[in-house]
């Protein structure tokens, strides 16, 4: 099979839609903001200036820019001495992870049953009542459950956002497979004879994947928001583990008097939801087809 | 460095104090106490909660009362009180008028139905052991009562001060059913139940005309408040900020990080008593691998720097322990005081060596194949979160790697019941080292409140020794010896004795702190606006 001319000499499709990305102001900070916090996230052990455990008597000491503030403590430390940069990192570290893992496996086991129930109709039912039947759960109790069960730590709470995650990429993955499975190339491939396989991954699945990607991308910022939240309330990392959501609530009793210990932490979480959420936002603007005009 | 004294959460501090309102309720003699947490219930015979002790000192009245220095055993519903000269029989004496919130008189009748409801086995009363052995009680007439003990109880008269002993109205109990001390309470006491909201508010109404308080108070009438409001708000700072607005005029309730700005503040101030005998420790339960080794525990004594605790996550509030009852409590073994294990991390490695656990790779101790790594179960919340983490902190620098898990106040008793943990946060009032110890070390208290499943015969019977004691020096001998026993097998790590602080506004006379199970207020009688 050879390819025509014309079609080698444009350009790559993927170079496009990054060009287009990058024409985004917003959506070119939030990228750069989100690789550097990835980037301390993954190379926290190198740069963490302090053991983000050890406790030291200095404690309550107030960032660099307040009065008192020193360098030895930059972001300054929290109720047990220890420095709030080396835990934030550490911190994002977990958060990123417990994020990216449960948005990966949830978003992979419903993407794949909604197409699944797009490609055999018959199925359909069956999958979309037990999203119905997941979706009138909400996160924040199947967390409480599921720690209950296992005690807190952050395998539970992967495993609670991780099905949370599933009936809404179900659904997202049905209705994009259904419009998908009107197109005439997979009647063609049908006619070609095409096994159910073949036709399901190199048809169904290579056009439905991009917009799910968008969706997962959006779903991101979500999955943080909640995982922080059941980390606040004491059930997501234990100690002395650091984990932003329990920075956060561990900085609340000291809120009146050294609110730095609470507030870097909730605004790093913000920083990083925002960030995916404008990311989103652009990665759809640019790969949707409905979306340009 | 250590306490930030400008910050921009003092300047909101000062913002708060700048904006206070004057006068507030001070005309209407009513005030609004707010606390941590709520009780189950209010049934005097059936909740162990200080919340509990608090409503109902107020609104209930025991046999003989408690002075702030908890050591003297003052008047309470009866004027006098004669004990036999077997320590078996002792004959309280009444005061006259005394009346329930009905108006009803209240009885030597009274009396007897209340003592036996505690220890009546069909009560479950989870506290029935600390009315004593009780024989029978009688009423001999209608102000004399004889409380007869199988045994003699050298402690019955400081039980009779807890808020187990209120004295309760037969028919009101017997009207209420299963919502005794839920949906009312008729009791004798200086204030009277209006209603409840669990886990929201308690208020209560002055007992008009009552003038049988316990004679330490200045106070010999009713109340001055007409109203007092005990309202539930769980979060420190918000307590702190409903002081300084004048949304509540008294609470013990105050985080240590504020008390100090709360002494600056000139719209309040701060009561302190070292009297308050309340103890935050952790136990080991010696019959687990990890924890099973004397060395160890008392290496883990020596790990833990109390002092730092102390001054750096209590902001210097509370009195690092050594010892597992405050050292000025009843019965102390004051020759214990110089060998208490002191915060000594060199010694604690040298003696881990020495005992064989070595660091493995890990950097966490083992011998024989075990690892010290022991579960820690705590109640969730800040202030065992912040402790425990702190202890684990420590720990770990000897190679101790505890593992920390926290359950909520709801589950916790029923975790802390369980077996499944090697190591237990827990904090505790008592009387006396007596209380302590009975409560604590008796092999017939495990699996709970005894965690550690000390299971000593020597210690139960010293203790029945102490607690059948008929003088005091044979009572001190015998808590003494048991006190030496368990401090030498370390089966506790002492972390702090927790002072009592009353934060009260200042147009309110100033409150002395009562340290009874940690209810600071007591009865309530001293509490006055300023005229």
């Amino acid at each position: 099979m050879t390819i025509p001319a014309d079609i080698e000499n444009t350009p790559p499709r993927r170079q496009a839609w990054w060009r287009a990305l990058m024409r985004d102001p917003s959506a070119a900070v939030s990228m750069i903001v989100l690789a550097l916090f990835v980037l301390g996230a993954v190379l926290a052990p190198l740069i963490a200036p302090h053991d983000p455990f050890e406790g030291t008597r200095s404690v309550m000491q107030p960032p660099v820019w307040a009065e008192r503030g020193d360098w030895t403590y930059i972001l300054g430390t929290d109720g047990q001495g220890r420095d709030i940069l080396s835990r934030l990192l550490y911190g994002t570290r977990l958060t990123l992870l417990i994020g990216l893992l449960s948005v990966g496996i949830g978003g992979f086991i419903g993407s794949f049953l909604g197409l699944l129930s797009a490609f055999y109709p018959r199925l359909s039912p069956f999958v979309m009542r037990f999203a119905d039947v997941m979706l009138s759960f909400p996160a924040i109790l199947l967390g409480l459950a599921l720690v209950a069960i296992f005690g807190p730590g952050a395998l539970p709470v992967i495993i609670a956002l991780s099905i949370a995650t599933v009936p809404d990429s179900a659904r997202i993955a049905r209705s994009i497979a259904l419009s998908v499975m009107q197109q005439e190339y997979i009647e063609a491939g049908r006619a070609i004879g095409l096994s159910d396989t073949a036709v399901f991954t190199r048809y169904l699945v290579r056009n439905s994947i991009s917009a799910i990607m968008i969706f997962m991308s959006l779903r991101f910022g979500q999955i943080i928001l909640i995982g922080a939240a059941l980390s606040f309330l004491g059930l997501g990392a234990r100690p002395p583990a650091a984990e932003l959501g329990m920075m956060a609530s561990q900085g609340r009793d000291f809120i009146l008097f050294a609110p730095h210990i609470a507030f870097i932490p909730s605004l790093t979480i913000f920083i990083i939801v925002l960030a995916a959420n404008i990311t989103g936002d652009a990665l759809r603007d640019v790969l949707d087809p409905r979306m340009r005009s | 460095m250590k306490h930030p004294s400008k910050s921009p959460g003092r300047l909101l501090l000062a913002g708060l104090v700048a904006t206070l309102p004057l006068g507030g309720m001070a005309a209407a003699q009513e005030i609004t106490i707010v606390r941590e947490v709520d009780s189950n219930n209010y049934d005097p015979q059936k909740s162990v909660a200080r919340a509990a002790a608090e409503g109902l000192f107020m609104m209930g009245d025991t046999l003989v009362s408690l002075e702030p220095d908890m050591q003297t055993v003052s008047d309470g519903l009866a004027h006098k009180w004669d004990v036999s000269e077997d320590g078996r029989t002792y004959t309280f004496h009444l005061k006259d008028g005394v009346t329930f919130c009905d108006g009803k008189e209240m009885t030597a009748e009274d009396v007897v139905y209340s003592i036996k409801r505690w220890v009546d086995p069909e009560t479950k009363s989870p506290v029935a052991w600390r009315a004593g052995d009780v024989k029978d009680v009688v009423a001999l007439d209608d102000k004399t009562v004889e409380y007869q003990l199988e045994e003699p109880f050298s402690e019955l008269l400081y039980q009779l001060t807890q808020s187990f002993g209120t004295i309760v109205d037969k028919d009101n109990v017997e009207a209420l059913g299963e919502d005794f001390g839920i949906s009312g309470f008729n009791g004798t006491g200086p204030y009277c139940w209006e209603s409840w909201t669990p886990r929201d508010k308690l208020v209560m109404t002055r007992h008009e005309g009552y003038d049988w308080g316990p004679s330490f108070y200045d106070n010999d009438g009713a109340p001055h408040m007409a109203k007092i409001t005990w309202q539930v708000v769980p979060e420190e700072n918000t307590r702190t900020v409903a002081l300084l607005t004048g949304q509540s005029q008294v609470t013990q309730y105050i985080p240590a990080i504020a008390i100090d700005q709360m002494n600056q503040a000139p719209s309040v101030e701060v009561q302190r008593s070292d009297e308050a005998f309340w103890t935050y420790f952790m136990g080991f339960k010696i019959n687990k691998e990890s924890v099973s080794d004397p060395v160890a525990r008392a290496a883990m004594n020596l790990a833990v720097n109390q002092e730092a605790l102390a001054e750096d996550l209590m902001f210097g509030k509370v009195e690092p322990a050594y010892s597992y009852v405050s050292q000025g409590a009843l019965d102390w073994n004051e020759d214990l005081d110089d060998d208490l294990l002191r915060y000594d991390p060199e010694r604690a490695k040298k003696m881990l060596d020495e005992a064989g656990w070595k660091v493995g790779e890990d950097g966490v101790r083992e011998k024989d194949g075990i690892k010290l790594q022991p579960t820690a179960y705590v109640f969730a919340g800040s202030t065992w979160q912040k402790v425990s983490e702190f202890v684990q902190a420590e720990l770990l620098k000897v190679g101790i790697d505890l593992e920390i898990q926290a359950f909520d106040a709801t589950v916790a008793w029923g975790k802390l019941a369980t077996q499944e943990f090697d190591v237990f946060g827990m904090s505790f009032p008592y009387v006396s080292s007596g209380d302590a110890l009975n409560l604590y070390f008796r092999s017939e208290n495990m699996p709970t409140p005894n965690r550690m499943n000390w299971d000593d015969e020597e210690t139960d019977m010293l203790l029945d020794k102490g607690k059948t004691a008929l003088d005091d020096e044979t009572r001190a001998d015998a808590y003494g010896e048991v006190l030496k026993k368990v401090h030498e097998a370390a089966v506790w790590l002492p972390l702090y004795h927790e002072p009592m602080f009353i934060t009260h506004t200042a147009e309110m006379e100033p409150v002395v702190p009562h340290n009874n199970y940690g209810a600071g207020l007591y009865k309530g009688l001293d509490l006055k606006f300023k005229e």
